[in-house]
């Protein structure tokens, strides 16, 4: 495969710091979200969206697109906001998340783009390979499933019944992605429960197993490609994607306790200015930093 | 009861495996999905035909739904199939969540449903589903009260869009119907013999119950109405408040847990429209465990002489409320 440019580079750097702003701007605006899990995916999502996967915005239905699931669904601000910046929906849209007729808290298909509801983890697999085995049946080969999964995540039994059927399947044309962030709601995943040898248990599975920096750009498009050229021998892929939760905002970094929650509007404005200046853009501050918070829940970070 | 069910005649669960065979041939987009019960589902003559369509998934009940709700929003018209107790209980996340909230396609059939199956006890007689799954948003409900009343139901609901749950019951019941002409239709339920007295409301097998209860009461001078509800949710409201507005009081018989299924679901239509004296018939917050089947429904107290018992009982309570009102 053909190296990014140096334009290209820029271009997906450009929108993954974009999803990192409009999930923090959606999170404070509702007052509700997680900040960690959105943060950790922001350079897979880029490059999923933008180079990856086949897509309509005009017809997110369309038979011949890529499908993605994810099955993280508590990660949905920076799904909703890769949708926003991809086209499916205006960016004001994001400013619907969690309230009525919004955008709801965890994915749904109400939403245009998003693929699958769901909110309790460990389910969106199965979904994929249901997808998966439907394509292979309406002969669409060309069609590729992708699904992201929590590390934590993996902790649940019903992944492992989905990696066990879509290998007995063959399901060639599924990809997963395992968002390695390290820390799950309440600790690391080391310490409440250990998942290694991850990748070890994911070839036990009979799956191809490739392991990246989640946040590199070259290292996501040579595994991608390879997921979708090279290793198409019968068996599914996972990327096990090693990232960091709260990737972009120090104070939240590898730290469990921003999974969920919502800044205060200083807070906000402080952790996009942070932001901006990580990724070498201009400042841009919260939007609505000199509105006061209306919400009656309120969730105070750290 | 047992003179109903001889060995010979053909249970619910074979009529199902027929109607699938017959409904999977007329809707291509049909596909089976099978967590290694088939012959005990008798999806088997489904699978001899139509190998393509027929998915087996393994003993994992939380991949069958959602491997199901993904086969749906592909376009297929997905029967993931397993007994009742496994998509209540292990599946329940699952079905509420990847498959109605969603509010994708998909037709659940519920095998060895209630209090007859094998002799398997607790643990497979599933007694909560009716409850269950009336309490999932966009699901609908139906326990089909005949072989014909079945092959119907699955009928419609392939012919009708979202989640539907449906009970498939291990036990042998005369026909209730004509099977040429008999229709289900969702939220209709149909008035099986008439009565000034009482109303007697069955669902699945029940309804035969509570017509051979009928048969007792009117050798006493009672004349017991019979309403046929398979279709629990959406329920025949208008056909409730109906027939207890003329009659004044109703039994409700359930061949699962009186808590939250059927008899709540009548009796909430009655208490908001039409309060009248009412008693449920079903299993009374027990486990239904191993025993001979029609040891297990006297234990339970479901027996056509208990509905007739709970008939005279509220035709009693009307008695004394018309005293009481006078």
């Amino acid at each position: 495969m053909k190296p990014l440019t140096p334009d290209e580079l820029r271009h997906l750097e450009e929108k993954a710091y974009q999803i990192r702003r409009l999930s923090l701007e959606m999170i404070t605006y509702s007052q509700w979200g997680h900040i960690g899990g959105a943060f950790s995916m922001a350079e897979l999502l880029s490059y999923l969206y933008f180079r990856e996967m086949k897509l309509d915005p005009a017809n997110p239905k369309l038979d011949t697109r890529d499908r993605l699931i994810l099955s993280k669904a508590h990660g949905s601000p920076a799904l909703y906001a890769v949708l926003a910046l991809r086209g499916f929906y205006p960016e004001e849209k994001i400013y619907e998340y969690c309230e009525i007729d919004g955008l709801e808290g965890h994915t749904h298909v109400a939403t245009p783009g998003v693929e699958a509801s769901g909110g309790p983890l460990g389910m969106g697999l199965s979904v994929a390979v249901g997808m998966a085995l439907g394509l292979r049946k309406k002969e669409a080969p060309r069609s590729r499933v992708y699904c992201i999964l929590g590390d934590g995540e993996c902790q649940e039994g019903n992944v492992w019944e989905a990696a066990m059927s879509a290998a007995h399947y063959h399901l060639d044309n599924l990809i997963a992605i395992v968002d390695y962030n390290k820390a799950m709601a309440k600790g690391f995943v080391w310490e409440l429960m250990r998942i290694e040898p991850i990748a070890d248990k994911w070839r036990a599975f009979g799956w191809n197993v490739l392991e990246i920096d989640g946040h590199d750009f070259p290292e996501i498009a040579q595994a991608l490609h390879t997921a979708r050229w090279v290793k198409a021998n019968g068996a599914p892929t996972v990327i096990i994607a090693h990232t960091v939760k709260g990737k972009g905002i120090e104070r939240a970094e590898f730290n469990y306790k921003w999974h969920t929650h919502a800044p205060d509007p200083a807070t906000a404005d402080s952790m996009l200015r942070e932001v901006a200046r990580t990724y070498g853009y201009a400042e841009q501050g919260y939007s609505f930093r000199n509105t006061p918070v209306q919400k009656d829940i309120f969730y105070g970070g750290e | 009861m047992a003179e109903n069910n001889p060995n010979s005649a053909e249970e619910l669960r074979d009529a199902f495996g027929k109607a699938l065979l017959e409904v999977g041939t007329e809707n291509p987009k049909l596909v089976f999905l099978d967590a290694d019960l088939h012959t005990s589902t008798k999806a088997t003559w489904f699978k001899q035909t139509y190998p393509d369509r027929f998915i087996q998934v393994g003993i994992a009940e939380q991949n069958l739904f959602g491997i199901a709700a993904g086969l749906a929003s592909e376009g297929f018209i997905p029967v993931p199939s397993t007994f009742a107790a496994f998509a209540a209980r292990r599946g329940l996340d699952q079905i509420a969540i990847s498959i109605c909230f969603a509010n994708l396609n998909v037709k659940i059939p519920g095998s060895y449903c209630g209090v007859p199956t094998s002799r398997a006890g607790a643990s497979h007689n599933c007694i909560e589903d009716l409850a269950v799954m009336r309490a999932l948003p966009n699901m609908k409900v139906a326990d089909p009260g005949s072989n014909a009343d079945l092959r119907a139901t699955l009928r419609a609901a392939v012919a009708t869009p979202g989640p539907v749950y449906f009970r498939v019951t291990r036990y042998a019941v005369p026909e209730l119907f004509d099977e040429e002409t008999h229709e289900f239709e969702w939220g209709r339920g149909v008035l099986l013999r008439e009565g000034g007295d009482v109303t007697l409301f069955g669902t699945g097998i029940m309804t035969q119950f509570c017509l051979e209860a009928a048969d007792l009461l009117a050798a006493e001078g009672i004349m017991a109405e019979v309403v046929h509800l398979a279709s629990i949710k959406p329920i025949d409201r208008d056909l409730i408040v109906e027939s207890v507005g003329k009659t004044g009081c109703a039994v409700t018989a359930e061949n699962a847990s009186i808590h939250g299924g059927f008899g709540d679901a009548v009796s909430e239509v009655v208490a908001e429209e039409c309060p009248a004296p009412l008693r449920r018939i079903g299993v009374r917050d027990k486990f239904v465990e191993s025993g001979g089947i029609d040891e297990l429904f006297a234990l339970h107290g479901m027996t056509p002489t208990d509905i007739a018992e709970a008939a005279r009982a509220v035709v009693a309570a009307k008695a004394r409320r018309e005293v009481v009102t006078v």
